[in-house]
């Protein structure tokens, strides 16, 4: 065999392992969709079916048996106050890091990164009952805005730690100060990592699960947090469970597709540069 | 500019950085530091079933060490964690060579790869109850068809924890596979050339020039992992919340069910406090492994 016909089958064999690999990553989510379109007595068929006339009737069932809608404009309520909380703290944070490079104050943060969640939770559940907070909006937000702030602020700062310190400096000269750079010479130079940040931290507080278990009542309950409702409808109910699961998922994975250049070295927090 | 005029501007710089990160100090010490220290107290104390408190010393971490559920939660952590780690790490560098070779890789096709790592893991959850149903679900089916006995996956005790770890292979492995890439595709090319002059086989090029030069990307991708396996909850919680029995009963499951399920908010803090020494103390050694295998 020459060289050109071994470098042919060398990339069938790779090409035939990458769909291979896609079709593992890809089967179990696509069982999920088309298990929310099956019509009911076909969800829970044995052997499973394949082929059947898609229907809307579990998304549908799902709306009318459970507060779905509601528990969605919680979870809306949450996340985006926890994401423009950790946006509003963490850009002139990680601005201020980057310029003194004195890190401790986004090492800090890291904290949340690495410790089990509920290490805060047992000592925040006290707190917060004491000040009778449980079940509040307040309480949701500032919890998520834990998840929230270490993201803006780690991804932010290669952003910030690239711009070339003559442009500050030159600022400076012009009798600028600090926080005028930042705002009129920094951000504009940082919008995209801004855009990117902002998109991950919603992700994020989208989808954590723990904090709202604990800390939300029957009225500001999310999403998430309400999965115990949809799975307890029963097993007999896989359609409007799978309903529910995709639409859970489905704003995560559309924000997420909207960045997946930046994702890796955003998710790393800086461990990784991709 | 004189010398006191240039020290006015630089204390005005100073005290305007300082503001500037005030707000995200601030919040940090008041949600993170504070709690958590807040959390070494709360571990000195007894809660009674009225709620009174009472200071009661080590004695949280003396039962710790006479508990039979901490050392079973220890152990399902570990294996939970050894498990999950091996197979996602060889399948995450098998995969990433393979996207490595592939030239062309669409945007969706990047898209798709990165959907199980960005669903919510309560959503993954909720999925595979379905697929991994023992009587109904199709995993079992696909099991038959193959001519392969069925399993009862998440309803066993036996098969619970590996069920988990393929779960989580399934869900983190491409997040792996990104990671490596990233670090293949730094590689310099000239080593590879060099070593097909030399008439390297692909396999020893990889054993002997790839591997070695890509371990710290992997080690890092091992850290990133550990961090989140040994505190592995949310899928567990959704599904099985630490059964069949205590098959699942991982320490940060334990811990949270002792916390708020019976209430004992000291030894639960305990427990916290004891999982967060072995997430850093995993970190740190990693962090160590990687200092020894750098380049």
């Amino acid at each position: 065999m020459d060289a050109s016909t071994t470098d042919r089958w060398i990339r069938r064999l790779n090409l035939l392992q990458l769909v291979l690999a896609g079709i593992i990553i890809m089967t179990p989510t696509v069982w999920m969709v088309l298990s929310s379109l099956k019509p009911s007595f076909e969800v829970t068929a044995y052997p499973p079916t394949l082929v059947f006339t898609p229907t809307l009737s579990n998304y549908v069932e799902l709306t009318k048996t459970t507060p779905f809608l509601s528990y969605a404009l919680n979870s809306l309520i949450v996340t985006i106050g926890s994401t423009a909380l950790g946006l509003l703290f963490g850009i002139p944070a990680a601005f201020a890091v980057s310029w003194t490079r004195i890190s401790w104050p986004a090492i800090l943060t890291l904290a949340a990164r690495m410790a089990p969640g509920t290490l805060f939770l047992l000592p925040w559940y006290v707190m917060f009952r004491q000040v009778g907070m449980i079940g509040s909006y307040t309480a949701l937000i500032l919890s998520h805005a834990v998840i929230t702030l270490p993201i803006v602020i780690w991804i932010l700062l290669p952003s910030f730690d690239a711009i070339p310190r003559s442009v500050f400096e030159a600022a400076q000269v012009d009798g600028c100060s600090v926080t005028r750079i930042l705002w009129r010479i920094a951000l504009p130079l940082v919008a995209s990592g801004i855009a990117v940040s902002a998109i991950l931290a919603f992700v994020f507080s989208w989808n954590y699960f723990l904090f709202a278990l604990v800390l939300s009542n029957g009225d500001t309950k999310t999403l998430i947090a309400a999965a115990f409702n949809f799975i307890g409808e029963g097993s007999t109910q896989w359609g409007a469970l799978m309903a529910a699961a995709t639409l859970i998922a489905l704003p995560p994975l559309v924000l997420a597709a909207l960045v997946q250049r930046w994702l890796v070295s955003g998710l790393t927090l800086g461990a990784v540069k991709g | 500019m004189s010398d006191a005029a240039a020290t006015l501007t630089q204390d005005r710089q100073r005290l305007e950085l300082s503001a500037l990160s005030a707000p995200a100090v601030i919040f940090t010490v008041a949600m993170i530091a504070f709690p958590v220290i807040y959390t070494v107290w709360l571990g000195f104390q007894s809660f009674s079933s009225t709620g009174k408190q009472s200071f009661v010393g080590l004695a949280n971490y003396a039962k710790l060490v006479s508990d039979h559920e901490f050392w079973n939660g220890l152990w399902v952590t570990i294996a939970l964690y050894v498990l999950s780690l091996a197979l996602q790490l060889v399948l995450g560098v098998w995969l990433a060579l393979v996207l490595f070779h592939a030239k062309r890789l669409p945007g969706i096709v990047r898209s798709l790869f990165i959907s199980p790592f960005m669903m919510p893991p309560v959503v993954a959850g909720m999925m595979w109850i379905v697929i991994l149903d023992p009587s109904l679900g199709a995993a079992n089916y696909i099991l038959q068809f193959l001519g392969l006995p069925p399993s009862e996956w998440l309803a066993s005790p036996t098969w619970v924890i590996p069920t988990f770890a393929l779960i989580d292979t399934w869900q983190w492995t491409p997040y792996v596979a990104l990671i490596v890439l990233g670090g293949l595709q730094s590689l310099p090319p000239s080593v590879y050339e060099a070593a097909q002059i030399d008439g390297a086989s692909a396999f020893k090029t990889f054993q002997r020039i790839t591997l070695p030069l890509l371990l710290p990307t992997i080690v890092t991708a091992a850290i990133l992992r550990s961090v989140d396996l040994l505190r592995f909850f949310d899928i567990i919680y959704i599904t099985t919340q630490g059964g069949p029995g205590n098959a699942s009963n991982t320490l940060n499951i334990y811990g949270f069910r002792v916390g708020f399920e019976f209430f004992n908010i000291g030894y639960a803090s305990a427990l916290m406090l004891t999982l967060t020494a072995i997430v850093f103390g995993a970190v740190l050694a990693c962090n160590r492994l990687r200092g020894a295998v750098a380049w």
